[in-house]
């Protein structure tokens, strides 16, 4: 009894020790199934300097075999089914696939299309849906904070405190002028 | 009590594991200070540790078409490699764990096996991505491995040049060099050399051509997940750090008498990790044909002049 015991207990440390290294370095593999390049750029933005995801342990990685997280825009596309449906079973054990904005959700304005599936869901299992069009890197960075925070009930807080020292309200519903760029103002463009 | 203290020494301090924690602690300096002179904030201090964790608990996928038993064995390999040569460095300022004359050369070899196992890891994958990138670590290889090894053959073969006992035990060279000045400052171009040789070694920019991710996805181990990649990963910080400390050991006033020798001796090689990092933010990536002209045509001269000016001022003091 007392063996059963203890190995259950170790068994639960692993499992714990696995939790907190996958939560804090998830590594993210970027493909487009039929996008229109918005959120693509966006997600490039979101990698800039300037919210410097590395301080939450993200990084961009090429290879599939290397991700933890499959972060798909677009709606899908009979062409590119097949090549989503094989990057996501090349990628190890565990994986999460996140879609970033509205097409990858449902299919967006492209919904109904002759070519058109829908969203990611129809060819692969999605964990985390961030909607926009395209959703702005702070609603990026909500989401896969979300992701994070499914990973790690215990450790919300820490993740909240990180979002607020990037500049992002993390239980904030998202305001008419929090959609505009201030940047954009000096040039003028809206 | 002998067998507990060596046992210590090989698995846990300075040896081993405590090897690879400070491969990952050096890691994670190299990664904050880049961050920092890029004008970000960078990693946390875990950050290599739980990369590490999470690839050694992730599953592995054996592509098609590879041996299965190659693909195991080579990381492993890599990492006994790098550890092995480890054992005959000074790490830290303390005694080595295992010294014998010779061992200078056995750990450069043993040094190179990282590179030829990355190297052989992506030509047996089907790959193209793999197959190019193993053919640019071959090709890496060969371009820094002559002018590397020369030059840090050099403190030694300049001792001789100059009609001294030299050696070939990085011990004694050690001790040996605590009581000359620097040989960086009386040897300034195959110190050079052997910095500029310990960023080709581990591929950091601008001789990263063999896993250019713009160009070739992750070079020579893109197909490698999980525990493969933990294991080269791990490799590859030991051997940042005995890089590192054997460059400190030979160039850098060697391994003295006293209690601070250690703390002084661990500060200078991180001095030395801060000018590798600023090399690596301000230099962009050469092509591979680059890379090779560069230690060919620059590199090896540079050690070989060194030696000429050496003999040419003893040649001169006789006379004279």
């Amino acid at each position: 009894m007392m063996v059963e015991g203890s190995t259950r207990n170790l068994r639960d440390l692993l499992e714990r020790v696995r939790n907190w290294a996958l939560a804090n370095s998830p590594w993210l593999v970027h493909y487009n199934s039929g996008s229109c390049n918005g959120c693509d750029i966006e997600i490039l933005a979101t990698l800039t300097p300037r919210y410097d995801l590395e301080r939450l342990g993200i990084k961009l990685q090429g290879s599939p075999r290397h991700a933890d997280v499959l972060v798909c825009t677009g709606p899908v596309t009979r062409q590119s089914r097949d090549r989503l449906r094989r990057i996501y079973e090349q990628m190890p054990e565990p994986k999460f696939v996140v879609a970033v904005g509205t097409c990858s959700i449902s299919g967006g304005v492209f919904r109904g299309c002759y070519n058109i599936l829908g969203g990611i869901d129809e060819a692969i299992p999605v964990d985390a849906y961030i909607p926009g069009c395209p959703p702005r890197p702070e609603a990026i960075i909500n989401g896969v904070a979300l992701l994070l925070k499914q990973l790690q009930p215990d450790r919300v807080d820490e993740i909240d405190n990180l979002m607020v020292e990037m500049g992002i309200d993390p239980h904030a519903i998202p305001q008419e002028e929090d959609l505009t760029d201030e940047y954009a103002d000096p040039i003028g463009i809206r | 009590m002998a067998i507990v203290r060596d046992l210590t020494y090989l698995m846990f301090f300075p040896a081993g594991l405590g090897l690879i924690a400070a491969g990952l602690f050096y890691q994670w300096i190299d990664r904050k200070l880049l961050a920092r002179f890029q004008n970000r904030l960078g990693p946390r201090w875990f950050q290599p540790f739980a990369d590490a964790l999470k690839l050694l608990g992730k599953e592995e996928i054996q592509p098609h078409g590879t041996s299965a038993f190659l693909f195991a064995a080579l990381p492993i390999l890599a990492l006994a490699g790098v550890l092995t040569a480890g054992l005959a460095v000074p790490l830290f300022g303390l005694p080595p764990v295992f010294s014998f004359p010779g061992d200078l050369v056995v750990s450069l070899y043993l040094l190179s096996l990282l590179m030829l196992c990355t190297g052989l890891a992506g030509a047996q994958t089907r790959g193209r991505f793999s197959l190019t990138g193993a053919l640019r670590a071959f090709t890496q290889v060969f371009a820094y491995e002559a002018p590397f090894i020369l030059a840090l053959l050099s403190p030694s073969i300049a001792l001789m040049i100059a009609g001294e006992a030299g050696s070939w035990q990085i011990w004694e060279l050690a001790q040996s060099a605590a009581n000359r000045p620097w040989f960086a400052l009386t040897l300034p171009f195959t110190f050079i050399v052997a910095i500029i040789g310990l960023m080709g070694k581990l591929e950091l920019p601008p001789f990263d051509a063999p896993e250019a991710e713009t160009e070739i996805v992750a070079g020579a181990l893109t197909e490698y997940s999980g525990r493969g990649l933990a294991l080269f990963n791990l490799a590859r910080a030991a051997e940042l750090v005995i890089g590192l400390m054997l460059i400190t050991a030979l160039y850098l006033g060697g391994v003295g008498d006293g209690l601070l020798v250690p703390i002084i001796f661990t500060a200078k090689s991180l001095g030395l990790l801060v000018i590798v990092v600023m090399l690596q933010t301000v230099l962009a990536r050469l092509r591979i044909d680059q890379t090779v002209s560069l230690w060919w045509k620059l590199g090896s001269v540079l050690v070989i002049a060194q030696w000429l000016i050496i003999l040419i001022i003893r040649v001169l003091n006789l006379g004279g």
